[in-house]
């Protein structure tokens, strides 16, 4: 637009001083938050940004479509609802979904130098880590909780008790949480650190995936050696593998994999063990995000 | 009004030894202030301290009143930066990337929109705004950076290099801009380059830094006032220049050819000529302004008694560039 329109008013007005009201710390870190929800998903970014991650959730949600589908046609039990196994069923998808899309709130950034734009306004970097954390975490809460309502609306649906389904579905819900932290918390490491979008996909596949191929391995040979103990505490090693634990000890859902903890004991330690490695990873990632001040 | 004020503000990078900032102590007002210095300087490295994002080895200071070791967030809150190096996301349109910016800095949805729609028109960026920043020309890059140091109407913008990468015309469009930020638009501005000649024409204010230390902090106007020094031009038959320059000499006054041109030293002054002491320094500039008077009143008696004509005599102003050829040496 020029300084004059067609009615040849001119409009160039000057400079004008902003006096109105100014958000607070907690505002600026909601609308952090949300954008960097937004943001995963490919919103407030080009076109193209929105392609892998919608076509990721598509397909997550094949399985839940069919089985609901199932459900309805053929009239099987309920039983066939297994939300607790669902996102261990699909891990493949949700990590592919956490690899690809972590650089995205934690690669560019610091890359593309937005990062000094961030720490030279209010938030400061603590914050401004801690808030990119959560909004993967809830980036990861989407992805993993669509499949899970799509089961549980279509079950009832097709004629599932609530009942019986209510508790069931909350043990996933807790279950996907704990997952949803877990994940982001290894992947944004990865990705703050590597910086190459390339390979920082590259190395949370590598971490999460062949992490769970190592641990669920790692288990079922420590299980037949007899190594109880062994084969528990090597959840530790694989989110999925350790929020399938903690469901089966603490929510009694079924188990993907060899050696569950069997007892609550277990699965609180195991639970508490988890978080404190989850709070290790979020002070390294503070203190990589502090670091860029200079 | 004083916006900045630094105390023996020190900065040492790990355990480098010489500090990248020494012992600097300025202050720095409204309008526009140019803070000059070669590569290395410590100029991004003193902007960095001010806002709070780095500690100092020492010293202390406070902008806009507040102190940059307890509130750096009131401070960031309140100042604009445009950094040196690039900080702009390639996949996000320029105006989703103001308007978020703008609510980085604390404004509300709707006047972060209204406010980033109104400085990219002031950058001139009104036409392009819907693009995505990866192609943007580097003009346009250092015109989307100043336009995210200003959507949230900053008290104070600090820019780091403004007029890196720019060619000729985009370098003066730039500093035009810099110019209308802190006369028309009101908000102080410091300003960093490493050309000195840019920044002598849109500040009020200059600070000098050499390797870390403060080498002159002034009034543009002093850089650019009345050295003492004169030109004179005469005519007459024969060798004129010649001849008024030995008879200039002849009455003590030091003084050389330039071109056509003879150029003469100011007459020294005596007493005080520091300038800490504002009595002093106010007693000094009245003895110098006599001692002008003076040197002219020789001049025209010298070209009388040698029956000259005197086509001019003219003040030689100083530039910013003396300030380096007198102190630092090449
Ligand atoms: N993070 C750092 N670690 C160590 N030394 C640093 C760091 N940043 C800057 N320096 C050093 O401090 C000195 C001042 O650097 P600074 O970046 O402040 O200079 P500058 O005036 O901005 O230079 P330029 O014109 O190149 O931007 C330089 O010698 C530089 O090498
Ligand atoms: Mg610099």
């Amino acid at each position: 637009m020029s300084a004059q329109d067609s009615t040849g008013v001119i409009h160039d007005i000057g400079y004008r001083r902003y006096a109105g009201a100014r958000t607070t710390r907690a505002g600026i870190i909601r609308a952090l938050l949300l954008s960097g929800v937004l943001a995963v998903f490919g919103f407030g970014r080009s076109g193209k940004a929105k392609v892998l991650p919608f076509a990721l959730l598509g397909m997550t949600l094949v399985p839940a479509v069919i089985q609901v589908g199932i459900m309805s046609l053929i009239g099987l039990s309920a039983d066939l609802l297994n939300y607790s196994a669902y996102n261990a069923g699909s891990s493949f998808l949700v990590v592919l979904f956490v690899a690809a899309q972590a650089p995205v709130l934690f690669s560019r950034d610091l890359r593309s130098g937005v990062i000094s734009l961030y720490l030279a306004r209010p938030l400061g970097a603590t914050a401004f880590a801690l808030t990119r954390w959560a909004s993967l975490v809830l980036a990861i809460l989407a992805f993993v909780l669509t499949p899970l309502l799509v089961l549980f609306i279509g079950g009832l649906a097709a004629g599932a008790s609530l009942r019986e389904e209510l508790p069931r579905v909350a043990v996933a819900l807790a279950g996907a949480v704990l997952l949803a932290m877990l994940v982001a918390t290894v992947s944004s490491l990865v990705a703050s650190w590597t910086l190459r979008r390339g390979l920082a996909i590259a190395g949370s596949i590598m971490v999460l995936l062949v992490g769970l191929g190592v641990t669920a391995g790692l288990q079922e040979v420590a299980d037949t050696e007899g190594a109880t103990t062994l084969a528990h505490w090597a959840a530790l090693l694989s989110p999925f593998v350790l929020v399938d634990s903690v469901q089966v000890a603490l929510g009694d859902a079924s188990t993907q994999f060899p050696a569950p903890a069997d007892t609550v004991a277990t699965g609180l330690l195991l639970l508490g063990a988890a978080l404190v490695l989850m709070f290790l990873g979020m002070a390294l990632l503070v203190r990589r995000y502090r670091s860029k001040g200079a | 009004m004083t916006v900045i004020e630094t105390q023996g503000l020190t900065k040492r990078y790990g355990s480098v030894q010489a500090p990248a900032l020494a012992d600097l102590t300025i202050e720095v007002g409204d309008g526009v202030t140019g803070l000059v210095g070669a590569n290395g300087a410590g100029k991004s490295t003193l902007i960095k301290l001010l806002l709070g994002l780095l500690a100092p080895t020492s010293g202390s200071a406070t902008v806009l009143g507040h102190d940059i070791g307890r509130a750096g967030e009131q401070i960031r809150r309140a100042v604009g930066y445009m950094p040196e190096h690039d900080c702009l996301p390639p996949d996000m349109r320029c105006i989703d990337f103001v308007v978020h910016m703008g609510r980085m800095s604390g404004l509300p949805p709707a006047p972060a929109r209204e406010r980033a729609a109104d400085v990219l028109r002031h950058v001139g960026l009104a036409e392009e705004r819907y693009r995505l920043m990866g192609g943007y020309s580097t003009g346009m890059k250092q015109r989307a950076k100043l336009a995210q140091a200003l959507v949230h109407d900053p008290e104070l913008v600090m820019l780091d290099e403004p007029t890196n990468g720019l060619d000729p015309a985009a370098r003066d469009d730039m500093l035009a801009l810099v110019q209308r930020i802190g006369h028309d638009f009101g908000i102080p501005v410091l300003v960093t380059s490493h050309l000195l000649g840019e920044l002598e024409r849109i500040s009020d204010h200059v600070v000098v830094l050499d390797g870390g230390q403060l080498l002159r902090s002034e009034a543009t106007r002093t850089f650019l006032a009345d050295t003492g020094t004169v030109l004179v031009e005469v005519t007459g038959e024969g060798d004129a220049q010649r001849r008024m320059g030995e008879a200039l000499a002849a009455r003590g006054l030091t003084c050389r050819p330039q071109g056509s041109l003879i150029e003469i030293d100011p007459l020294t002054v005596d007493g005080p000529s520091s300038g800490d002491d504002p009595v002093a320094a106010a007693d000094g500039q009245d003895a110098a302004a006599a001692a002008h008077d003076r040197l002219r009143d020789l001049v025209r008696d010298t070209a009388a008694d040698l029956d000259l004509g005197l086509v001019r005599i003219q003040a030689r102003t100083g530039r910013l560039e003396d300030v380096f050829r007198d102190e630092v040496p090449a």
